[in-house]
């Protein structure tokens, strides 16, 4: 009946459907190449009750198979009382039960329940600085619309601010604190954890243990309004000793301002940028958008949205509203296509 | 059997009869038209049934319309009147003439002549008179406001056309800065020579110079504002990027050179002087403040100029209206609150975002509660004129 061509397609399509599949478990957003404690263990649940539903399905399969075609004997021994109580409940309960189980016992890595801290619009400092006595760092991470404010907590009770970037030392556990002003967001880094709502008036706890070295990247993973899909960000996991040099250079103050950079900064001090944006160690100290102190050493721009280089920096200031539309700032359209470079300049340098 | 065909055939007749009295009412028509036998000369009066035609379409229409207009803003204010008729005496004299002037010559051969106010504004209701003002008459020389965003300018005619009719001669020209303008040219061969009348460009009349202050506190200091932010703002007025009726015509009129000159004069000018400073400072714009209120209204606008609120996603007013502001920003100190309150609610609207500059600021207006409005406000009017001082933090 069947000819050879439809014998190839029927050989083949399995192998080609399994390999669009494949390609798409891997990269920086993937669950299934767990870079951290937390996912490897939501992976292997995954590969474990995969692999058991496979099997469940087959042998309910076989029994139709047996039950419609099966000869006289074999489907008598089907009909059999204790087949049916055996496979028809005990089965079915037991299973179920082990993956409850299961499931309560993998919730207990990473995520903690919640805590409420009363209506308040950023990450409780006493909680904070708990969580970073006990860990030797904490990271406090508030979803704004629609970027993500970055707080490190050290044991001594320092703190700075970064955004849209999170660098954490490989092997080592670090409390996440997650909150938000205003809207529900929620902190999903599928390489490293599982998704942890960001709620208003509240902190929820995610530990992540980054296993290896790399970069992954995170998303935004409830709807929190417009640009939604456009409020990414990218976690880099460092060797330890690499990351203490990194968190020694990240809390000091903005590198020194060279010849070329000081008209873009004299442009950033003017116009008003200061208004909403800190660069530690200059006069900026706005807090209502992101802290640009070391802007120039991150991965992404504008939330994961745009690469870090100056015509993107450019790019950002002046249409904004079209890359990101309703985002808080303002378009700056004043500025002439010179004066653009030189505050893109400035940015770039402020690694 | 007999009666239905007697029914059919007086139908038909009658229709017949409709259509021929048509075509030959078209012919008649079309001949009319084609001929030009009709006069549309204004020096030829419509008849009187025209005319009474005429009237009772705009009274009824002008009745109908005005119905759908908002509630006016308090127009007892003195400073709405005040810009009303430093407004009127630039843009309307020129066809309603002066409050005792007789009618000029040119205007009253105009078909139909524009009405004496002070005898037809009494007819009017005062949301008629909005109307009238805002969107002028069809088949008349009224025209419509220049811009459809301004409401509050349109309010500001109305409040001065309501007091019209009361208003002696003498008032009249206190009222609208006629008789601190200009004067009379030095020289007879002077006089000769500019017979310019058009007192739509006198901006001294309206906007005070180093002696004398505003006419009105809805009409801001421009002494001692950047040159560049003056000649950035006449620039935009006459492309009609920024909306006003009020401005829009006296800038348009301005050649660029004049334009480059006028704001050089005026940031090169002292602050005039002190005498009116206090009361227009501390004056609520509402007029109906009591002092503690009015402390604490300074107090809230001082921490929010100082401060922003992050909350709001407020930054603080002075990142870019203090201290080594650039050159295209204004000077908000010194201003009077009533002002400063005006535009700032010109730029919740869609009055002020035409431009780059624009664009900024109706983000940050359109955060602010209207307290907060009058807190700035009256905060920034009470400062002393000059560039506000840069707080600490955002200085370098």
């Amino acid at each position: 009946m069947t000819s050879p061509g439809r014998r190839r397609l029927a050989a083949t399509a399995p192998a080609a459907v399994a390999g669009m599949f494949a390609a798409g478990c891997s990269g920086v957003q993937s669950a299934l190449e767990p870079a951290g404690r937390e996912a490897a263990h939501i992976d292997e649940l995954f590969i474990g009750v995969t692999a058991f539903c496979t099997l469940v399905f087959v042998a309910v399969f076989a029994a139709a198979g047996v039950a419609l075609f099966g000869g006289r004997g074999l489907r008598a021994r089907l009909a059999n009382d204790r087949v049916v109580i055996g496979g028809g409940i005990v089965f079915p309960m037991v299973a179920l039960s082990v993956l409850l189980g299961l499931a309560v016992y993998v919730m207990s890595f990473g995520g903690s329940a919640g805590r409420g801290t009363g209506l308040r619009l950023h990450v409780d400092e006493a909680m904070a600085s708990e969580a970073a006595r006990e860990s030797g760092l904490a990271i406090a991470v508030s979803g704004e619309r629609w970027w993500w404010r970055v707080t490190y907590v050290l044991p001594d009770g320092r703190r700075f601010e970064s955004a849209n970037e999170l660098r954490l030392p490989v092997g080592e556990p670090v409390p996440v604190l997650l909150t938000s002003p205003d809207v529900i967001h929620s902190f999903w880094v599928p390489k490293l954890a599982g998704k942890l709502d960001m709620i208003p008036g509240r902190v929820n706890t995610q530990t992540i243990t980054a296993t290896e070295p790399g970069v992954s990247r995170g998303q935004c993973a409830e709807y929190c309004g417009g640009a939604h899909a456009l409020m990414a960000f990218y976690v880099v996991a460092m060797p330890p000793d690499e990351f203490s040099a990194w968190l020694a250079r990240e809390a000091g103050p903005a590198a020194a301002t060279g010849a070329a950079e000081e008209r873009g900064q004299a442009l950033f001090m003017r116009y008003g940028c200061t208004g909403c944006h800190a660069v530690r160690g200059t006069g900026a100290r706005g807090t209502i958008g992101p802290d640009l102190t070391h802007v120039g050493s991150r991965y992404s721009l504008g939330a994961g949205i745009l690469p870090n280089d100056a015509a993107a920096f450019a790019r950002w200031i002046r249409d904004n509203q079209h890359l990101k539309p309703e985002n808080l700032m303002p378009p700056f359209e004043i500025f002439t296509d010179a004066e653009l470079g030189e505050l893109a300049a400035y940015l770039e340098h402020l690694e | 059997m007999r009666g239905k065909q007697f029914e059919r055939s007086r139908w038909t007749r009658l229709l017949r009869h409709a259509a021929v009295i048509l075509a030959v009412m078209l012919a008649a028509g079309t001949l009319f038209v084609w001929s030009g036998v009709y006069n549309v000369a204004a020096s030829d009066d419509h008849w009187a049934l025209t005319n009474w035609l005429i009237e009772r379409v705009r009274v009824r229409s002008v009745a109908t319309w005005s119905a759908f207009v908002d509630a006016p803003p308090p127009l007892e204010d003195p400073d709405l009147v005040g810009l009303g008729a430093a407004h009127f005496e630039g843009a309307c004299t020129p066809c309603h003439s002066r409050p005792g002037d007789p009618r000029n010559a040119i205007v009253a051969a105009m078909l139909p002549p524009p009405p004496p106010l002070s005898r037809s504004v009494p007819e009017l209701d005062t949301s008629e008179i909005f109307w009238i003002v805002k969107h002028g008459l069809k088949f008349t020389a009224m025209p419509a406001w220049p811009s459809r965003q301004r409401d509050d300018e349109v309010w500001a005619v109305t409040a001065f056309l309501l007091r019209l009719p009361d208003m002696s001669q003498q008032g009249y020209l206190e009222a609208s800065g006629v008789t601190r303008a200009g004067g009379t040219p030095k020289s007879d061969a002077e006089l000769a020579q500019s017979n310019e009348s058009l007192s739509l460009t006198e901006c001294v009349r309206c906007h005070g110079d180093a002696s004398r202050p505003p006419l009105a506190d809805l009409i801001p200091v421009l002494n001692g504002q950047p040159r560049a932010y003056l000649e950035r703002a006449l620039d935009e007025y006459a492309a009609r990027q920024r909306e006003s009726g009020i401005m829009q015509p006296v800038s348009s009129l301005l050649r660029p050179y004049e334009r480059r000159r006028i704001a050089g004069w005026y940031a090169g000018l002292e602050a005039p002087p002190k005498a009116r400073e206090e009361s227009r400072a501390m004056r609520a714009p509402a007029g109906n403040d009591r002092t503690a209120d009015r402390s604490e209204a300074i107090e809230r606008g001082r921490t929010l100029a100082h401060e922003g609120d992050r909350e709001q996603g407020l930054p603080p007013c002075l990142a870019c209206h203090a201290g080594r502001h650039p050159e295209n920003f204004p000077t908000l100190a010194g201003q009077s609150a009533a002002y400063l309150e005006s535009q700032l609610r010109v730029f919740r609207g869609d009055a002020r975002n035409a431009s780059g500059y624009g664009e900024i600021m109706t983000v940050v207006a359109r955060r602010l509660t209207p307290r907060q409005i009058g807190d700035v406000a009256r905060f920034f009017a009470s400062l002393p004129p000059g560039d506000a001082p840069a707080p600490a933090e955002h200085a370098r």
